[in-house]
């Protein structure tokens, strides 16, 4: 399910059957390099397709929190204490899995302090996520993480 | 001049012909407003349209699944969306195409899908299963059997329409 109202609505009624929030984490900023920028927009992208693709596999049991945006540049420390704050009211709210979902490698070392399950998806070498080939890249991604879920679900 | 051919006076001459020429300014008025306003009864029911999948003589007994795309139009913008199908043959050749959209809460079935779950489809989300013909199995989450889509074939290629509720079951 996503963040929006027909959405909501649904999930309202039925709570007890959706136990899964997928935050995607992304970095933004205007004040960057020009590859820097680049790169956010890519990974903005990129998680933009992927979880939402994930969503669509497991619409009944999935929620599709919108994007924890944070800047590049603050202090980690902050950040993680505003996205666990996050991840505390999702779980308040009945979410037993959180899934995060980044491209960025600073969350990867700070995994262990982070109160959700933190998968991290390596930028690889995509230049448009148009192409075939990309797209048969990105599907064969998009299965194994729905194959990892299953696995979480499975506990 | 006998009283004969007087019938029409100069009066009544400029009444008919004003009402005449008046009556028709105001049908020419009338006559798109009326038109909108009967518009949607006379616009034939658009017929959803078919988008080739895949040639028939690639379906099996066994259900397979096709991708498709059609062309989405939402209040806001009009999004080109992949759609699935669970395809098959019946014993009589029959072909059958069934959503592949869980009835219960929008997951993706999926055929077969885990141990224990053969000759049925199966959802990850919450166990709902299925039987071939897309008929939900009674004690398992979903209420409603699978939706199915239209068919039509046209030389050799199945073509698929919009999903509705399956009438088989």
């Amino acid at each position: 399910m996503q963040w929006n109202t027909e959405d909501m609505n649904m999930y309202i009624h039925s709570k007890e059957y959706v136990d899964t929030c997928v935050i995607p984490l992304l970095p933004v900023s205007f004040n960057a390099e020009d590859d820097k920028l680049v790169s956010m927009a890519f990974q903005h992208e990129f998680l933009t397709v992927f979880t939402n693709e994930i969503e669509k596999q497991f619409k009944g049991r999935i929620f599709l929190s919108p994007s924890y945006t944070y800047s590049p540049s603050a202090e980690i420390e902050l950040e993680m204490n505003r996205l666990n704050k996050w991840c505390e009211e999702a779980e308040a709210q009945g979410f037993n899995h959180i899934l995060l979902f980044t491209m960025d490698p600073k969350w990867k070392k700070q995994e262990r302090k982070l109160d959700g399950s933190l998968v991290w998806l390596p930028a690889g070498q995509v230049d448009s996520l148009q192409s075939e080939e990309a797209q048969k890249y990105v599907q064969s991604q998009i299965d194994q993480v729905t194959e990892l879920i299953m696995a979480y679900w499975q506990e | 001049m006998s009283e004969r051919k007087q019938q029409v006076s100069r009066r009544q001459f400029l009444n008919y012909t004003l009402t005449g020429v008046g009556g028709f300014m105001g049908a020419a008025m009338l006559a798109p407003m009326v038109r909108m306003a009967v518009d949607p009864v006379l616009q034939p029911k658009k017929e959803g349209d078919f988008v080739a999948v895949t040639e028939v003589s690639k379906l099996t007994k066994e259900p397979q699944r096709f991708n498709f795309k059609i062309e989405q139009v939402d209040a806001w913008y009009t999004s080109e969306v992949t759609k699935a199908a669970w395809v098959y043959k019946k014993e009589n050749d029959e072909i059958v195409a069934l959503s592949p959209i869980c009835k219960h809460l929008g997951c993706v079935v999926n055929w077969e899908g885990g141990q224990g779950h053969e000759d049925r489809f199966y959802c990850p989300c919450h166990g709902g299963l299925y039987e071939k013909n897309g008929e939900n199995v009674p004690g398992t989450p979903p209420l409603a059997p699978l939706d199915s889509y239209k068919t039509k074939v046209k030389d050799g290629t199945l073509y698929l329409g919009e999903a509705v509720p399956n009438m088989e079951v």
